[in-house]
Formats: C-alpha cells, structure tokens, sequence
C-alpha cells in the first residue's frame, strides 16, 4: 500500500490541548494527562463490499469473520458428536456407520472442536474484536498481517474439510494422531487423511503467528494514554496471555505435524521406530513414537489453558458487570492468569503416564499439576467472592456466568483426580477421563462463550438479544450438559473405555447400555438447543431492541465509542484518554453504580473509590 | 534482563485503584516498552523461532542412535564457507547501522544490495550442498542425523527467506529515497540487523550442537558415568 493510495486515510493525532485538563504539564492538576507523543495509527478503509466486509483490514470485522468461521466448524463438530453418540446410543439405527467411520468421526471432534472452534473463537474471535477497542487503539497495528492471518485460517479450515473427500477419509487415528499408529496402513484415513490434517495444522499455525504478533504488540505498545498493563479489563490480561502461550506451544505442534508428515512423504524416520506391517519390515528405523508425544503434548496441555485463560478473563468482567462490583483482588487475577500460563509449560507429561516413564519423572508432573489448582482455585474464589453482596442482576449472561463456575469447579475437581499417577493411570482412556475434560475446557468455556455473546452482541450489532430465549437457551445447555456429563464419570468408574466402536459382549453391557442411550438422548437435545442461540441472533437482528450506547453500564472501553458498533478507527477523530481502572462499580459517593475509564477524577470528587 | 524483570514485577504490583497510583497511571503513555513495534516484532518472531529450534534441536538430541556418524558435517565442506557468509552480512548489517549514525546514505544503500546479495548467496551455498550431500548418498531419509539436518536448514533457509521478503520491501524504499527518507526507515532496518544477527546466532547454535554432541563426545560422557 503506498502512501498516496486515495483509500488511505490519515487520521490526524489530536493535540494535548484538545484533552480535558491537558496541556497544561502540570502534575497537580487532578486530571492531567500526558501530551500525546506519537502519531496516529494511519489506516486503510475499504470503500467496496470486497474490502470491507471479505478481505477486510479492520480487526472487528475480522473478529466476525474468525466468530462465524469458527461456529461453522463447531457446528459440524457438533454433528460428528451427535453421530458418535447414535452410534453409542442406539447402534441399530446407525447402520450405516462403520468402525473406520465412528473413529473418523472422533478424531474430527476432537480436532475441530480444540484447535478450529475454541481455539480460533476466543483468540482470533474475541481477540480481535476487543483487544482494540479495551485498549484504547484505532486498529491492531498490523492491520493487513491481521486479515492475511484470518485468511490463513480460511485456508486451514478448508483443507482440513477437504480430508472428507479424498479417498480413505479424513484421519481416524484420534485427536492425538499418535504415530507410528496415525500413518500406518489399517488406520483409516492414514494416505491423503493424516497428511491434509498435518498441512491444515501448519497452515493454522502459520496464520494464528500473524494474529498472535499483533495481538502481543497491539497490547503491549498501543495502548491509549492512561492506560497502564495493570488498568486493562481481565478479558486483555487472559486474552494476552493465551496469546503468549499460544506462540510458544504452538510451534511444537508444527513441528510434530511438519515431521510426521515427512515420515509420512519422504519415509524418514523422526517417529517410527524399526516395525512391522502385515508382517513385512518396512524401512523405518532409530525414531521415537514418544518423541511424538512430548511433542504434542507440550503443545496439548497450554493448549488446555489457552483456551481457558480469555474464558477465566472474561468471565471476571462478565462476573464484575452483572453483580456491579469491582472484581474481587484483581491484582491477585492477573497473578494467577501468569502463574497459571507458565506453570501450564510443565505439566504436559501428566498425559502421558500410562506411556511409560521414569517414577521421578510422574511424580515432579504429578506435583506440578497439582500446583496449579492453586492459583486456579484462588480465581474461583475471587469470582464467589465478587458475587457476595453484589447488586447481582440474575439476566442471561449472569446465568452463564454462574453455570461456568459450577462446571469449571466440577471438571476441575475431575482434573485433581487424574494429576495423580496412581489414580490417572486406571481411569486412563475410560469415559472419566472424558467427563473430565468435556467438563473443563468443553462445557465451561462454552458457557463463556454464551455469556460473552449476550453480553457484547449489542455492541457488534448494535441490538439486544432476546432475554427469554436466552434463558430457554441456558437451562436447555446447563442441564443438558450436566445429563451428558455426570453419568459419564460413573461411565468410567466401571471401567467403560474411551474410543470404543461397541461394547461388544464386554461386561459394561448392562450397566452402560441403559445410560448410553440416556447420554445420547440429551446430546441430541443440547446439540438442538444451540440452534435457540442462532434463531435468537437472526431474529434479533431484525427485531431486537435497539442497544443504545452501553446498556449495561459498564465502564471498560470499548462502550465509550462515539458510535455503537463502532466504526472503522473506533474513536472517530479523537483517542480516548484513561483515568481508572475499568472496576470502578457501586462507589460510595458517585452519582450513578458505575464509574468509566474516561471518567476524570474531577468529575467524581466525592467518590471514595479506594472503599470499594 | 534483571531490568526486564524488575518492570514486569513492578508492574504486576502496582494498585490501580489508588488515589496516588491513579495520578501516577493517567500520566501513562500508553506503550510499554521504547523501542518501535517493528523491533517488537521482530524481537516476538525471535522468541518464537527460538522455540520452534529448540524443539528441532532436542528432536536431534532425542532420535540420534548411537551407530550413526555424526562427524560427517564437521569435515571441511561448503558448509563452512556458508557460515563465513552469514558471518560477512551481520558484519555489513553492523556497518548499515554506523552509516546511519553517520547519515551517509549512500553506503547505506551499497551495503543494503551487499546484505541482499551475500543472503541470497547463503541461500544458494545451502542448495548446493544439499545436492552434495545426496550425491553422496545421504538422503534425508538415511538416517536421523540427515534428517534433522535437511529439516533444520530448511527452517532455517525459510526464516532468511522471511528476512529477505522483508528485506526487498525495506530496500526497495530505500533505494528509491533521498537522504531524510533513508534516515526514516532507521527503524525497519535496525529491526532487520537484529532479525540477521538472530539468523547467525541459531546457525552457530546448531554448529556448535553437532559439534558437541557427536559420537566421540557421547563415548567420553559414558564412559565417566560407567
């Protein structure tokens, strides 16, 4: 782009003069605020349907494209479920499911629902629309790096569809694609199925390292005036941290998958050790299938939390917002988002206990995992104890929020069991294990997920959500959810194991078959019920109460646009400037329950913000 | 670093919710670190490929039996002379950096070409001894410690190529510019110095890798442990 291109606009820096109490340089005024040093952010505006809305260079719209992309892929995973279950369920009427198709079927879920829908929604969806805008920036500040980024993860998507319909299927060797296993013949999809998911990861990779740069840079060097690290909402802090996660987990899995697929394609040996295939020696020899493992799962486990870390920000807000207090111990939050993400790099072996390892070895990651419910435990209580004597409004969002601690804790609780060698290694590749995990980083940050639809939704459309459907919609997914999920824990404390096709005449039989067909029923009904969530967003966008600007009173930025939605550069000609934290909820002293960042301090001089 | 550290945990101890934190915070410029957010780039890239490295440095570690001969890309081969190279553009880019200081630009834009081409060069060597290597018999699927190789360099060979997208944008302004428009793209290339620098520092990283951990080295640890 050359700077005489006419679509380029220059917006031009605002002076100091033109900020409330600036320019004067002098630090006893109470509102002071620093000249602005740096000029502004120059941006490209599309004019044709083509450069807004498809290959776009503005982060909201490209927070959109990841949002929809992502619950596409989600949705078909969600399918995938409901044909493993009727699978599990009711096997008579599944007749036209083979085994190769059932583990087809798995392997997909799994992927598609980690990497394309949880993962791409929070980072590229959330990331992208709010980083900016509770930042105080115009844009991401590599504006077309961004949209090549979500472009990139286009491409990933579609090749990984793409495994669908080459000969063989897409891979069935599990979510983990464990060699030698994954591209050995005998496992379905182990020709054009395992080689397109590798490329597909790559490329996902390739593209998340785009949007991940700007998200680090965007954060940490284009904030707005005012805004210090430690005055940005929770939601920046977990988002930021994910993101640094995310950028060192991430190449490990590049690495696995670009070697897998050289085992694969050129016949070296990284992972495949000296072995048979119906019973000739092939030409591999001197690799390691653990390698493999180590591998993934130091991609797999701060995968876990790079999921959960934007979850655990931004149901603080939510939390903080609907219950118009000030996040309890905030500084102790951003602690623990920190000591959560580093931790999360030494535990990745707890995974591979019933792999075989040296005793001392379970035993340090044993003890790391453990560590880590402690800072997680401490923001589960800081969010009870934000809720405890709130001004708590019980809407829709808040009963997302409430349904996610109660899951989180559930599925957390699971996780201490399985951080334990002598207890992980008999519930190993059982349904526990499957309760566990869905619970955790399934269910709970698909709560908040909905919360955080309900709750921004008006400031992306400009419209309410209707509050009824809604409600229908949580109670429909909270209880579903748990009528899925409970029965599978007692699932695998009977030893019923994970993966299986049939239970063939195995002596889970009577006891499982009963609840199987239970399970099955309310994945088929919470499965159905999501579709409450988009006949809500269609309707809503024709019908929907207009939102006005920020309906929920809340303080952060990215409610203080001149315009809702906002619009391309956000902040129309002029950056706003931060006085406080984004907390400031139910002051004594202030005139209304919430005071914003942009507030100066002249306007609340009878608030005693320090009490809250 | 001590510095890096002290910043981050200042920082993760301040209030904000205090009155006397607040007049401090609203004076807050907004950036975190005074350097431009090409540098931060380019520094961010580092951390990641340093990752991915290490990770191809420890599959090495992990996957090299003991019967392969792991002194082979230690014998005088082009692979040296393409070190000296990568050495030669981290010496030009340093030069660059003076020639700024100094406003001469039309060193600057000499010596830019020269960066370009000696990478460019780097790039062709590494082929050549590609074709060396197999010509010899040594695939990439010979064995772990061929395999490894081709794959390191090939990363590695992509991370320069990255350099050099980079580089081309970079240049090509500069050679078009006069002297104050050379001088405001100080930033990108100091960024792209450091993104060399970073190239020559993993390269001699691996050298030194399969310098160190070779058969001879493996059969003396054994043996102090035997």
């Amino acid at each position: 782009m050359s700077e005489d291109n006419n679509d380029k606009i220059i917006i031009q820096s605002q002076s100091s003069e033109s900020i409330s109490g600036g320019g004067s340089g002098s630090t006893t005024d109470i509102d002071y605020v620093r000249p602005a040093e740096v000029g502004d952010q120059d941006l490209y505006h599309g004019h044709s349907f083509i450069t807004k809305w498809v290959f776009c260079q503005d982060a909201k719209v490209i927070g959109v494209q990841y949002f929809l992309l992502a619950t596409f892929t989600g949705i078909i995973g969600l399918i995938l479920s409901w044909l493993m279950r009727l699978q599990l369920g009711f096997p008579e009427l599944a007749s036209f499911m083979t085994a190769e198709h059932y583990y087809q079927f798995v392997t997909m879920h799994g992927m598609i629902m980690v990497v394309y829908f949880l993962t791409a929604l929070f980072l590229g969806g959330f990331g992208n629309f709010l980083i900016p805008l509770m930042v105080g920036a115009r844009d991401m500040v590599f504006p077309y790096l961004n949209m090549v980024s979500f472009w990139m993860f286009f491409i990933a998507v579609v090749v990984l569809l793409a495994s669908f319909f080459v000969p063989g299927g897409p891979t069935g060797s599990g979510w983990t694609l464990y060699p030698p296993q994954s591209i050995l013949e005998g496992t379905p999809g182990s020709g054009m199925g395992i080689l397109l998911m590798c490329l597909s990861l790559i490329l996902f990779v390739a593209g998340f390292t785009m949007g991940g740069l700007n998200y680090l840079i965007t954060v940490l060097q284009a904030r707005t005036r005012g805004m210090t690290l430690m005055r940005m909402p929770l939601t920046v802090w977990g988002i930021f941290t994910a993101t640094v996660l995310a950028m060192l987990a991430f190449p490990a899995l590049l690495v696995g998958s670009l070697m897998m697929s050289l085992d694969k394609i050129l016949g070296t040996s990284f992972f495949m050790p000296t072995i048979l295939q119906a019973g000739e020696v092939l030409e591999y020899g001197g690799g390691s299938p653990i390698l493999f493992q180590h591998l993934f799962w130091f991609f797999g486990h701060p995968e876990v939390y790079i999921v959960a870390l934007p979850a655990f920000g931004i149901i603080s807000d939510l939390i903080s917002v609907h219950s118009r207090k000030n996040i309890f111990g905030y500084r102790m939050m951003v602690w623990a988002i920190v000591v959560i993400g580093g931790l999360s790099f030494f535990v990745w072996a707890h995974h591979m206990y019933v792999s075989g390892m040296n005793p001392w070895f379970g035993f340090f990651f044993a003890t790391t995992t453990l560590i880590i419910a402690v800072p997680t435990a401490m923001k589960v209580y800081n969010w009870v104890l934000t809720l405890w004597r709130g001004n708590i409004r019980l809407n829709t969002v808040m009963l997302w929020c409430l349904g996610f601690i109660v899951t989180f804790v559930n599925g957390g609780i699971t996780g201490i069991f399985l951080g334990n060698v002598t207890v992980d290694v008999p519930l190993s590749d059982t349904y526990f294990v499957i309760a566990h995990f869905h619970m955790v980083m399934g269910i709970a940050p698909l709560m908040v997920i909905m919360g955080a639809v309900y709750h921004w939704f008006p400031l992306v459309t400009g419209r309410m959500l209707s509050e009824k459907l809604g409600k229908w919609h949580f109670w429909f997914t909270f209880l579903g959810a748990y009528s899925i999920y409970f029965p599978m824990h007692y699932l695998g404390f009977i030893g019923v194991p994970r993966r299986y096709f049939e239970m063939y005449d195995s002596p889970y039989v009577t006891s499982a078959v009963g609840m199987n067909e239970f399970i099955s029923t309310a994945a088929f009904i919470v499965g159905a019920a999501q579709f409450i969530l988009i006949y809500n967003i269609i309707k809503s966008l024709k019908t929907g109460k207009p939102a006005g600007k920020n309906p929920w009173q809340a303080n952060s930025l990215e409610w203080l646009t001149p315009s809702v939605p906002p619009e391309h550069g956000n902040w129309g000609d002029r950056l706003p400037v931060v006085h406080r934290w984004p907390y400031d909820y139910s002051v004594p002293g202030a005139k209304e329950d919430f005071i914003t960042q942009t507030t100066p301090p002249s306007d609340v001089t009878n608030s005693e913000v320090e009490k809250t | 670093m001590s510095n890096l550290l002290k910043k981050l945990f200042g920082t993760l101890l301040q209030k904000p919710w205090e009155t006397e934190r607040a007049a401090i915070d609203n004076a807050h410029e907004g950036k975190t670190f005074n350097i431009s957010v090409q540098k931060s780039a380019v520094i961010i890239i580092f951390g990641i490929a340093t990752v991915l490295f290490s990770l191809i440095f420890t599959s090495y570690l992990y996957t090299l039996p003991p019967d392969q001969d792991t002194n082979y890309l230690l014998r005088p081969n082009l692979l040296w002379l393409n070190t000296l190279v990568l050495f030669f553009v981290t010496y030009f880019f340093s030069k660059i950096t003076n020639d700024l200081k100094k406003k001469e630009t039309l060193k600057v834009k000499r010596n830019l070409l020269i960066v370009g081409g000696l990478s460019y060069l780097f790039l062709f060597g590494q082929v050549i001894f590609w074709f060396q290597l197999m010509k010899s018999g040594n695939y990439v699927s010979t064995n772990s410690y061929f395999s490894n190789f081709y794959v390191f360099t090939a990363l590695h060979g992509l991370h320069l190529l990255g350099g050099l997208f980079f580089w081309g944008k970079v240049s090509s302004k500069v050679l078009k510019s006069d002297q104050n428009k050379i001088l405001e793209e100080e930033k990108s290339i100091s960024a792209l110095s450091l993104y060399w620098t970073y190239l020559l520092i993993v390269w001699l990283m691996f050298f030194l890798m399969i310098y160190i951990f070779n058969d001879a080295v493996i059969a003396w640890c054994k043996s102090l442990i035997t």
